[in-house]
This record gives C-alpha cells, sequence and structure tokens, in this order.
C-alpha cells in the first residue's frame, strides 16, 4: 500500500487513462449504485440526522440534539419494550438452537436413510408456508376458541383456557411459544448438513473409543460442529432483535403494552401518531446495538465462516 | 444388538413426536378449510365430510386480487435484482478497474444497515419521489436492497469460474456481454436460482412495508391483504378464512417444489462456504 502511494503521482496520468479505458464497467455500475443512493445511502443518513429532531414527518421540525433519546430512555414504555427484547431474544437464541440440535441429531442418528430423508422433509415443511398464514395459525391456535383452549378443556382443565394473547401475564411467553417444538427449518439444515460432513472414520473412531450416544454427541459432535453453531446462535440472535413483524401481526404490542418491543414501538410512533424524529431515534438505537453485535461477532466468533446477515 | 433397536425406536418415537407437533397446525389448518360452520364446532379435531369446496370458492373471491399481486411483486422483485446483481457482481469478479475495491465496500456496507432503521427513511423518499401507494415504491426499494446480499454471493462464484473459459471464449471474439450471458451466468446457475428464490420469498413473506406503502386495496399483497381478510369474516366462518389462507400458501408451495433441492444446497453450503 505505502509503495503504491509512494508512486501515485507517476502514475497519476496512467491511472486516468484506466478510468477511461474502463468507462463501460463504471456504466454497467451505475444501475446498482443509483439504486443504492436513492434507496440506502440517502435514506440510512436521513434517519440518523433525523433521530436528532423533533419531526412530525411534514411541517413541524425542530432540532432537539438527544432530547429524543433522552426521552426514549426514560419512557416506561420504551424500557419494557427493550426488556421484552432482551427476554424474547434470550429465549429464542436458546430453544431456536437447541430444538433444531436436537432434531438434526435425531435424524442424522436414524440407521435407515429413508427415514432420515422423511424426517428431513417434515421438518422442513413449514418452511414453505408463508409466514403470514403462520403467525395467523398461531394467533388461532391462542384464541378463546383454538386448539389450545379446547385441549385444556377436553383434559378438564377448561379454568386455565383464556385468551392467551390478551392475558397480561401469558402474552409474552406466549410469543415465544409460537413454532413450538421450535424446529426451526434453516438452523435445522444447517446443524444437519454439519453433521452429516463429519467423516466417517472419525465417526468410527469414535465408536471404537467407547463413545456412544449422547457421549458422542457432546465428546465428538458438538466441538466438530461448533462453527455450525456459533453462525446459528449469531443469526438468531441477530433476527431476534430485529423481530417486530411477528408482534405487530400477533399481538400489535399488546394488551397494553405486554408485548410491545423497540422496532414494533418505532413503527406506532413514526406512522400511528406522527412522530419521525422519534421513531428514527429509536431505529437509530436499535442500529448501534446490531452494529455492536456485528463488530463483536466478527472481532471474536466468526473466523472460518462468513456470515449471511 | 436388543440395545440398538430400543434405541432406535426411542429416536423414531421422539421424532414423531417432534414432527407431529410441528405438523399440528398445518394439519388443523387443512382440515378446518373444508368444514362448515356446524362441523367446526362438533368434529373439532377429526376431518370431516362432505369437504366443503364451498369455502374454496368464497375465499377465491376474497383473496385472488392479493395472490395476483403477490406474484407480480415477488416475481418483478426477484427478477430485477438477479440481473442487476449478476451485471454487478461479474463486473467486480472478473475485472481490474480503478476504484474496484472501494466501490466493493460501499456495497458491503450496505449489509451493516439493518432494515428496522431503513423503514421509516425508505417511506419518506418514497413519498419525496411521489411514489407512496404505487407499485414502483413498493418494489425499488425492495430491490435496491436485495441486490446488495446477491452481489456478494455471486461475486464470490463469479471469481471462481476458471479464467480459461473466459480465455478461450475472447479469443473466438466473444464480446463482455457474451461472457456474462454464455460462460458466467450458465455456470453459476444453481445460485442464481438460489437466489431468485431467496428474494422471491421473502418478497412474498414482507409484512411491514408494504403495510406502510400501500394503501390501496387492489395493490395489496397477500400478507397485508391476509390482515384485513381476517377482519372481514365472522366468528362462524372459520372455514372460509382457513381456505383463502390455503390458497395464499399455494404459490409458494409451487415454487419451492420446483426448486427446494437448490434452495436447500444454497443455503447449507452457500450459508458457510462463501
Amino acid at each position: 500500500m505505502s509503495i503504491r502511494d509512494s508512486v501515485t503521482a507517476s502514475k497519476g496520468s496512467r491511472w486516468l487513462k484506466q478510468v477511461k479505458q474502463s468507462r463501460i464497467l463504471y456504466l454497467l455500475l451505475v444501475p446498482t449504485f443509483l439504486m443504492l443512493i436513492a434507496f440506502n445511502y440517502w435514506p440510512a443518513i436521513t434517519a440518523l440526522y433525523r433521530s436528532l429532531y423533533a419531526w412530525d414527518g411534514a411541517f413541524y421540525q425542530q432540532f432537539i440534539g438527544l432530547g429524543n433519546f433522552q426521552e426514549m430512555f426514560s419512557d416506561p414504555i420504551m424500557i419494557t419494550s427493550f426488556r421484552n427484547m432482551a427476554l424474547l431474544t434470550m429465549g429464542w437464541v436458546v430453544i431456536r438452537v437447541v430444538f433444531p440440535l436436537l432434531g438434526a441429531e435425531l435424524v442424522f442418528n436414524l440407521r435407515s436413510a429413508w427415514a432420515q430423508y422423511f424426517y428431513r422433509v417434515i421438518f422442513v415443511i413449514p418452511m414453505v408456508i408463508p409466514q403470514i398464514v403462520t403467525l395467523l395459525l398461531w394467533r388461532f391456535m391462542y384464541g378463546m376458541y383454538g386448539p389450545i383452549n379446547e385441549f385444556l378443556r377436553v383434559a378438564g382443565l377448561g379454568h386455565l383456557a383464556r385468551g392467551w394473547l390478551g392475558d397480561f401475564d401469558f402474552a409474552l411467553p406466549a410469543i415465544l411459544f409460537v413454532g413450538f417444538p421450535w424446529i426451526d427449518a434453516f438452523n435445522f439444515l444447517i446443524f444437519l448438513a454439519g453433521l452429516i460432513a463429519i467423516p466417517s472414520s472419525v465417526l468410527e473412531t469414535a465408536l471404537l473409543e467407547g463413545a456412544v450416544g449422547l457421549r458422542r454427541i457432546v465428546m465428538v459432535d458438538i466441538p466438530l460442529i461448533l462453527g455450525q453453531i456459533k453462525l446459528v446462535v449469531v443469526l438468531t440472535l441477530i433476527n431476534s432483535i430485529r423481530e417486530y413483524q411477528m408482534i405487530l401481526v400477533m399481538t400489535n404490542g399488546g394488551p397494553g403494552w405486554a408485548t410491545m418491543v423497540p422496532g414494533l414501538a418505532m413503527y406506532q410512533n413514526a406512522f400511528l401518531y406522527g412522530r419521525m424524529g422519534y421513531g428514527s431515534a429509536i431505529g437509530t438505537t436499535l442500529f448501534v446495538i446490531l452494529l455492536g453485535l456485528t463488530y463483536l461477532n466478527m472481532r471474536y466468533v466468526q473466523s472460518e465462516i462468513e456470515l449471511k446477515a | 444388538m436388543k440395545r440398538l433397536t430400543r434405541d432406535e425406536i426411542l429416536k423414531h418415537t421422539a421424532l414423531i413426536v417432534l414432527a407431529a407437533l410441528t405438523l399440528f397446525p398445518l394439519y388443523f389448518l387443512i382440515i378446518t378449510s373444508f368444514k362448515d360452520y356446524d362441523q367446526f364446532i362438533h368434529h373439532f379435531w377429526e376431518p370431516t365430510l362432505p369437504l366443503r369446496w364451498e369455502n374454496y370458492v368464497d375465499a377465491w373471491t376474497e383473496v385472488s386480487g392479493y395472490i395476483t399481486n403477490s406474484i407480480l411483486y415477488a416475481t418483478v422483485e426477484s427478477l430485477c435484482v438477479v440481473v442487476l446483481s449478476s451485471i454487478s457482481a461479474y463486473v467486480f469478479a472478473r475485472y481490474n478497474f480503478p476504484g474496484r475495491e472501494v466501490l466493493f465496500y460501499l456495497i458491503l456496507g450496505v449489509l451493516m444497515i439493518p432494515p428496522v432503521l431503513m423503514l421509516i427513511p425508505q417511506f419518506l423518499v418514497v413519498r419525496w419521489f411521489g411514489l407512496l401507494d404505487t407499485r414502483a415504491g413498493l418494489l425499488l426499494p425492495m430491490i435496491a436492497g436485495g441486490q446488495v446480499f446477491s452481489i456478494f454471493i455471486l461475486r464470490t462464484f463469479f471469481a471462481g469460474l476458471p479464467e480459461e473459459l473466459f480465455e478461450a471464449a475472447r479469443i473466438d471474439g466473444a464480446n463482455h456481454f457474451q461472457l456474462y450471458s454464455q460462460i458466467a451466468i450458465p455456470l453459476s446457475f444453481p445460485i442464481v436460482v438460489t437466489i431468485a428464490m431467496l428474494n422471491f420469498v421473502g418478497t412474498w413473506n414482507e409484512i411491514i412495508w408494504p403495510l406502510v406503502v400501500l394503501s390501496r386495496e387492489e395493490l395489496k399483497p397477500v400478507t397485508t391483504g391476509l390482515l384485513t381478510f381476517q377482519g372481514q369474516f365472522t366468528v362462524t366462518s372459520y372455514g372460509p378464512m382457513f381456505a383463502g389462507y390455503v390458497l395464499a400458501s399455494i404459490p409458494l408451495i409451487v415454487v419451492f417444489l420446483f426448486c427446494m433441492k437448490y434452495y436447500i444446497s444454497g443455503i447449507t453450503s452457500g450459508a458457510l462456504k462463501i
């Protein structure tokens, strides 16, 4: 780099010539960059500086410095939102890693190849259903006349039946429970691919050494698919923090603000209460949190694997 | 030997329970979509005869517009992303030109910006362009964002293709466009299909963005359409409502039927080896 720098001056004209020669290449990149400037760079900058304004998105605007952020951290709705986000994230990171891993191990250890294929297809089926349908189905499952309550009535526990998503104590756990038993197809497939990639000689050696069943899983499998596990943990973490689409459909943050999360609060402030500046500040805060996590991930977790962010 | 077979039975039992629980909502969706109110009340758990096909007829009149819109949006979005990103990725992968690294990092940087930050300002940009409540207003930001990850993946693939192929074609007089369309694209076909699919599925599942941009009923895709649709039915008409859900799922299922293999190999190997 430094050598190149020192000879830049003499190369100036050659550089210009190269640029001229490559003009067709730049031309080919123009559509991509026009789109990015209009819909990514410019909006991103807007988002950051608008978070310093009190702004209704139209006529009223006033620079208030960090006022939005101050308000955010004293707003009980926002405090609950961040708490909910933290709880859901912790819950999801555990269950959406453990259960797909359990499923993948069970399938991987089946002896019949046909049965392996069969269960793999079964666990992938939910992936082909549009997310909105899955969410609306779960909303129905939790409803007063949904299968969960019907089951309780059949089991003689009718007094426990309730509208789960409308209950202050149960709404948040109900959100966490969506998708039970949480064999997330993407995570499941990543784990299964990792297990299949373990050389059979390693497994044979493990068998000879007497490492079978749970012992082999802990001593051999998990260390060998650690890369996949880290990847899935990081992706689940990032996705959990920015999840609000699901909560919008399931409860819209209610009852009260029992299931509110920051992303949804951003949406509501901006598009229902016309508080674009405050909404932007919430968005900026989420951005900073995610950026910090991405940095920690690249610094400490990600080694040989690249991220599908 | 006996112990091993007992293990095998245990594993199968566990898997059957997990599979049954995973598929239960879908089972319930399908059986209920064929029931009238009476069947729903009296035979809650099990399938019933006769099948009420009229539920599907009722639902179709409600959701066909949304489905057409979603097919249009998802197709246009994924095609545009594939075209735009494959051209850019090809340029980055196979040519050397001043500023290549800087420009590429400018694109990669977009991956760092989470969609949640972009919701408000993208809405404002679309409004500024006067594109609120139009198809273009919905699609342009999705294409802009969608191309980034695709460029990232395709560039790696194009860069891995052996130079001799391109050299040979160049000697035979192939121009830039022929190199791109007749060598790079055909050789990367599986990953191109995967990218098209990822975008198709992503667009089909997008809820918040169309909710914010579109308010005209005739422009709504399946996602926001179903949210309204849900409201139009009373408690007594779960059958047609669920039939609507099934109909809204069919196009995505068809796409998966054709391209599942690409998709799975794409997410399992692609996500790890890039």
